[in-house]
């Protein structure tokens, strides 16, 4: 028999939380293994996106004098409120956001996750992409010991796994750490287009200075029929990336099809002259989990510790997931780091890393926005009301009818009466404050 | 949990659906196909024969599940994105959905 082929610690998955633990390992000095089934990191990966570079930097603090393959500084970020015809745009745009390394990205994750990982290769990973993880390997006690692969003879071990395995978490399940998939109405499905289009016609079109701005901007409303969900546009250095995405339990119940969504979005009167004449690049689709922490999986058993999306890490509200992820892998990687000075890996003793989490932004954002999925759904017109009402109220507000104006406020206050009563409105408000404190 | 009210959507927005040629919109992804390997199956096609609503017909973001000449669920798994909705929204739990092996499947060239 081959000897043994033994690691001290193994990530599942080369996505942002799976190779921010295999860095941080690795700069303390574990021998690391880190698995991807891609062809290469990143091959799997698709967001919107917006990066943030502060928990980039947390993991690797010289980031910039690696160049990270980054799209855009996002120097002017906001909503479109969409109705059918119209649309309301608030957008905040700031010297604040044009120092250099700026606060926020853009990015496209083929190219981000590739780099990123090729980053832990140069820290000492050992990188074994096109390589799937089928199970993980257990000692009588249920300990974690490894974990199997696809190759042949692809049996690894080490006395600490960590499993980043994303959204799709099949091992964290076998584990028995998640019972189950996620419901559909707690996971969102995106669809998303990138969109070439010359440099000089995006900063044309959105009003950029350059290379060195770009905007983000997240889209309600008629984008998604008005249904629980968001749309998206994004400007690339020569691209454009557009999505959308609803709660898989709309798409179901409604029998949609995504990209009939995603080719009505584009074709919106006030979409459409932003991607006028550009050549379509790749179309793709992902899930993202949403609502996290009342369905979040255990994220420590014996030898395992469970980082990012395959731990349901996401602020949905504030399209942040990737920085979650990187952060709580970090994490993981420094918990890993103690136990082996310890030489304890124990469900005991790795629940450090809940402990660290529940410091962090990471689990007390997901506290706090715990309840805005169900506030959503339980009204799943809420969105399309609001949005088409403030629109509407804009209309009336921007014309001149010759009216005086406080008949206007009272025409407006009843444009809202018409779609939802008083109380209703109240209850409404109530819901949407409930779910922002949390 | 609270109870989910949905309403059906108006026949208007029904109709503001443009009809779009899936297989055009793939042509612009790049896959390593596994011909050995089906990561994707219907576990059993009976049950699909009691599933009035056929869901995944539609919500599928690249059309892998489509209906033959008799009305029963094809899998083109060769055009899988690997996203997971079916696995998670078959109301009946009706899907076999594996990992591609290593290297195969989908592979984004900007993701
Ligand atoms: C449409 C969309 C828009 C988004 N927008 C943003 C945004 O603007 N900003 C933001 O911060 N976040 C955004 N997110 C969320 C963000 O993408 C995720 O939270 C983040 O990618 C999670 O990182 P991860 O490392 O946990 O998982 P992933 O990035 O999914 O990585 C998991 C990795 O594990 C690999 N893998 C899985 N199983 C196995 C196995 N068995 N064996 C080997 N390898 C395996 C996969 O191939 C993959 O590389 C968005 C998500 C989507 C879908
Ligand atoms: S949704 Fe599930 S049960 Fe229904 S037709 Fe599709 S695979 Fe079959
Ligand atoms: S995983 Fe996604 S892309 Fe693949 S068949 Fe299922 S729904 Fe379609």
């Amino acid at each position: 028999m081959a000897p043994k082929l033994a690691f001290d610690a193994i990530v599942v998955g080369g996505g942002p939380a799976g190779t921010a633990a295999a860095i941080t390992m690795a700069k303390g000095g574990l021998d690391v293994i880190l698995i991807e089934r891609g062809r290469f990191a990143g091959a799997k990966n698709l967001f919107g996106g917006v990066l943030y570079t502060h928990a980039l930097a947390e993991v690797l603090p010289d980031y910039w004098e690696r160049k990270p393959p980054f799209e855009r500084p996002v120097t002017e970020q906001g909503y479109w409120l969409l109705s059918p015809d119209s649309a309301v745009r608030i957008l905040h745009k700031s010297e604040q956001y044009k120092s250099e390394p700026a606060e926020a990205y853009t990015a496209l994750r083929a190219r981000f996750d590739a780099w990123f990982a090729a980053q832990a290769v140069q820290e000492g990973v050992l990188l074994i992409a096109k390589t799937t993880v089928t199970d993980v390997l257990r000692d009588r006690k249920g300990r974690a010991v490894g974990v199997a692969t696809d190759r042949p003879e692809g049996d690894v071990y080490a006395p600490i796994l960590v499993i980043a395995e994303g959204v799709n978490n099949l091992l964290t399940q076998k584990l028995g750490l998640a019972r189950g998939d996620l419901p559909p109405r707690y996971v969102a499905l995106s669809v998303k287009e990138v969109v070439g289009l010359p440099a000089p016609e995006i900063e044309a079109r959105f009003g950029l200075a350059g290379a060195h701005e770009g905007v983000a901007i997240d889209v309600f409303g008629d984008a998604t029929l008005g249904l629980p969900g968001t749309a998206f546009v994004y400007t690339d250095a020569k691209a454009v990336s557009i999505g959308v995405g609803l709660l898989l339990e709309e798409l179901v119940y409604h029998k949609l099809r995504p990209y009939e969504l995603l080719a009505r979005f584009k074709s919106h009167p006030v979409v459409r002259p932003y991607l006028a004449g550009g050549t379509s690049l790749e179309y793709g689709a992902h899930l993202i989990p949403e609502q996290g922490y009342d369905r979040m999986p255990e994220v420590a058993a014996d030898g395992v510790l469970v980082a990012g999306d395959a731990a349901c890490m996401v602020d949905a509200l504030h399209r942040e997931g990737s920085n979650l992820a990187m952060t709580a892998g970090r994490m993981a990687g420094e918990t890993a780091l103690e136990a082996h000075r310890e030489h304890d890996f124990s469900a005991r003793f790795l629940r450090a890393y809940r402990r660290r989490l529940e410091e962090s932004f990471v689990l007390k954002d997901l506290r706090q926005y715990r309840r805005m999925t169900d506030l959503l759904d339980s009204t799943p017109d809420f969105i399309g009301t609001y949005v088409n009402f403030i629109n509407e109220a804009a209309g009336r507000y921007f014309t001149a009818h010759g009216i005086p104006k406080r008949e206007m406020e009272g025409e407006i206050l009843g444009l809202l009466r018409e779609r939802r009563s008083f109380f209703g409105v109240a209850r409404d408000m109530m819901t949407l404050l409930r779910g922002m404190r949390g | 949990m609270k109870a989910r009210k949905h309403h059906p959507l108006s026949p208007e927005l029904q109709a503001s659906l443009p009809r779009v040629d899936v297989d055009n919109l793939i042509t612009s992804v790049r896959y390593d196909v596994d011909e050995d390997f089906a990561h994707l199956s219907i576990k059993d096609h009976r049950v699909c024969q009691g599933c009035p609503a056929k869901p995944c017909l539609d919500f599928c973001p690249v059309g892998v599940y489509r209906l033959d000449r008799q009305d029963r669920v094809m899998v083109g798994y060769q055009a899988c994105v690997e996203c997971g909705s079916c696995r998670v929204g078959c109301p009946l739990f009706n899907i076999g959905w594996a990992l591609p092996r290593g290297g195969y499947g989908v592979a984004y060239k900007f993701g």
